[in-house]
């Protein structure tokens, strides 16, 4: 449990198209004093219209912190989102000035790999969003290779700010509009095969794609490291909705336990 | 609130007595929805709050149900999360230490069998901060073919009986919706020694993704918790209130201080905030808040006036 998150109104600084594909890009204006987020960590976003009060959706929505930017008076907050429902279709209308209820930081973030190690991070959907914090403090040690797939070139998102980072960027599109034709896995296959020295996997994204990551990274003898995207209630651990099997009985709270999680620390073949 | 002559009206009475548990106010968090308590250190300073019910202990701890284990729903969720918990023990050792002192707790207790209840509450029995226990009698009774304890009013009546006789603690009796008649059943409690009704529980619920045809919780069925079930809560505590002497503690869909009056209004001593801690981890001290202001703005002493006080006329 992170015991520094806190509830706080966030004012909507931007809220932008980013790109064609339905992904857009929020910046919150968050207090100076907002705690330092570890790269994973995400946040609960409550997106029901604020005033008057209304309970559709009930929920808030779990996001990546994307990027953060100090500033002597307020902390900018990025967040990614890809448009596929109820909460984020209401959040892609609000403009700049609405306030909105957040908390966080929350959650197990990323261990950094270590200096000399190869990192090999696989995104794909909005799970890319969640990798970006890991690439940008692992490229000063690691040398960080970045994977990421999607159906259609418009639908990688934050493309631009990975390639201002410098690291090696490889892409895969299902409709060859970017990059390799297919999935992001038969770049991985190829990194993994071409990487010597330490290695570790990063993998955000599709459950599939997740699970044909852990398995590849087994078969190179590679640790794997998975954040998962769980439907999730509270965000904290109260709720126990956001349960993931591990080896035999154990469960784990993904909001708490995770999102970050070693592929030893989970049954891979069970995640939702 | 400034009275004509410039002088300061006293600010509200908001103590309540609850099945002779003494609350600083009747805002208490529902059991399932605020951890141990201690989860909602970072956002909530505890000693504001009336009290709270912790997650309902067994006596052995539990793992609960294989996920998808929540689905939202129009203004509700349902869970189906069943008896995960640290166990009896684990509570009493472990998370009890870390509540801060003057924080009534009233530890949940529940059970597959009569037997496993009585223990649960032998051993919360004498624990210093164990305010009171809140019995669950909405799990299945294995041995009645899984029908549920509150469903049953024989099953419910052994069931206080055996609880009574275990402790001399405050007793409460968390009653099932899922009834024909909430209001027998807690006559039976009241017949039975039971000190408080804690009303409601989940309201059985299912839900189906069309895509994939199949039930959204691995569970199939779940409990409805949330907005959703607020009216029918209400009316629940209402018919409770009007049939037993012992006082009501209403809850379901509670978000606001003014939800807190609608309760309170119906027959409920105090008030149980659940689904909403999810929502706001700081709204049970808003509602606290908001109840005082509530009380001044209505020129309320006490906010123990406003209990049953319906006006139907
Ligand atoms: C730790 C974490 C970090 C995340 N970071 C990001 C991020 O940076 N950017 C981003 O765009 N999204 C992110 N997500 C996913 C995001 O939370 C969901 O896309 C969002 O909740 C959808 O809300 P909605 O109301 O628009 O969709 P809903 O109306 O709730 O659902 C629309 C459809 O999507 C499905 N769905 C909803 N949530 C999920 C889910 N979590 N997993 C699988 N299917 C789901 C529903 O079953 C439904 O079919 C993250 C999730 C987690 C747990
Ligand atoms: C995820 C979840 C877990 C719950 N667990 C318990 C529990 O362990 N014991 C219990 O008596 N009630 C449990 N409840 C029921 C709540 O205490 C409460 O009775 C119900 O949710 C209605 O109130 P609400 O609409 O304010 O949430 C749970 C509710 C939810 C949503
Ligand atoms: S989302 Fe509530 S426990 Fe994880």
């Amino acid at each position: 449990m992170n015991v520094n998150a806190v509830r706080s109104l966030m004012a909507i600084e931007r809220n932008e198209a980013e790109g064609r594909g339905g992904n857009r890009r929020l910046v919150l204006r968050a207090p100076a004093d907002w705690p330092e987020p570890a790269p994973g960590q995400f946040l609960m976003l409550h997106l029901a219209p604020p005033e008057p009060p209304r309970h559709d959706p009930l929920l808030p929505r779990p996001m990546a912190v994307y990027r953060t930017e100090r500033r002597p008076d307020a902390t900018l907050l990025e967040v990614l989102y890809k448009v596929v429902g109820r909460g984020t279709s209401l959040l892609a209308g609000y403009d700049p000035g609405v306030a909105l209820p957040v908390v966080g930081p929350l959650g197990r973030g990323f261990e950094t790999p270590g200096a000399g190690e190869t990192a090999l991070l696989v995104g794909g959907g909005t799970g890319i969003a969640s990798l970006y914090g890991l690439a940008a403090a692992a490229r000063a040690q690691a040398d960080v290779h970045v994977l990421l797939g999607a159906r259609h070139a418009d639908d990688l998102m934050g493309l631009a700010d990975f390639e201002a980072l410098g690291v090696r960027l490889s892409l895969a599109t299902e409709d060859g509009s970017a990059g390799h034709r297919g999935l992001v896995t038969a770049l991985l296959e190829r990194a993994l095969a071409e990487a010597d020295g330490p290695t570790r996997v990063y993998a955000c994204g599709p459950t599939p794609m997740m699970q044909a990551v852990a398995g590849l990274a087994e078969g190179a003898g590679v640790p794997c490291t998975l954040s998962l995207e769980n439907r999730m209630a509270c965000g904290f651990g109260v709720c126990l909705g956001c349960a993931v099997h591990g080896p035999g009985e154990k469960l784990h709270l993904v909001c708490r336990d995770g999102p970050v999680f070693d592929t030893t620390e989970l049954r891979v073949d069970a995640l939702p | 609130m400034s009275a004509q002559d410039g002088t300061t009206a006293p600010a509200p009475d908001l103590s309540v007595d609850f099945a002779g548990i003494a609350l600083r106010n009747p805002v208490l968090t529902a059991s399932g929805t605020f951890g141990y308590g201690v989860e909602f250190g970072p956002f909530l300073d505890l000693t504001r709050l009336g009290g709270f019910v912790a997650k309902s202990l067994t006596v052995d701890p539990r793992h609960g149900n294989p996920p998808p284990r929540i689905v939202e729903t129009p203004a509700g969720m349902l869970n189906a999360i069943s008896l995960e918990n640290v166990g009896v023990d684990d509570f009493v050792a472990t998370k009890l230490p870390a509540i801060p002192d003057g924080v009534p707790v009233i530890a949940s207790v529940f059970g597959t069998e009569i037997d496993r209840y009585a223990e649960v509450c032998k051993r919360l029995t004498g624990v210093p901060k164990v305010a009171g226990l809140e019995v669950n009698a909405s799990c299945p009774h294995v041995k009645a073919g899984g029908i549920e304890f509150g469903q049953d009013p024989q099953a419910l009546a052994t069931l206080v009986a055996a609880c009574r006789s275990a402790t001399d603690l405050p007793l409460v009796i968390k009653l099932s919706p899922n009834v024909t008649s909430p209001a027998e059943m807690a006559r039976v409690c009241e017949g039975e020694g039971a000190d408080g009704i804690a009303a409601i529980n989940t309201l059985q619920a299912l839900e189906v993704d069309p895509e994939t045809r199949r039930p959204a919780l691995a569970n199939v069925l779940g409990g409805l918790s949330g907005p959703a079930i607020r009216p029918v809560a209400q009316r629940i505590v209402f018919q409770i209130a009007q049939a037993v002497s012992i006082p009501v503690c209403g809850m379901g869909g509670i978000t606001c201080a003014a939800d807190a009056v609608r309760f309170l209004l119906c027959g409920a001593t105090a008030i149980q905030v659940g689904t909403a801690n999810y929502l706001n981890p700081e709204v049970a001290g808003e509602i606290v808040e908001g109840l005082a202001a509530y009380c001044e703005r209505h020129g309320v002493a006490r906010v123990a006036d406003l209990v049953g006080a319906l006006d139907r006329s």
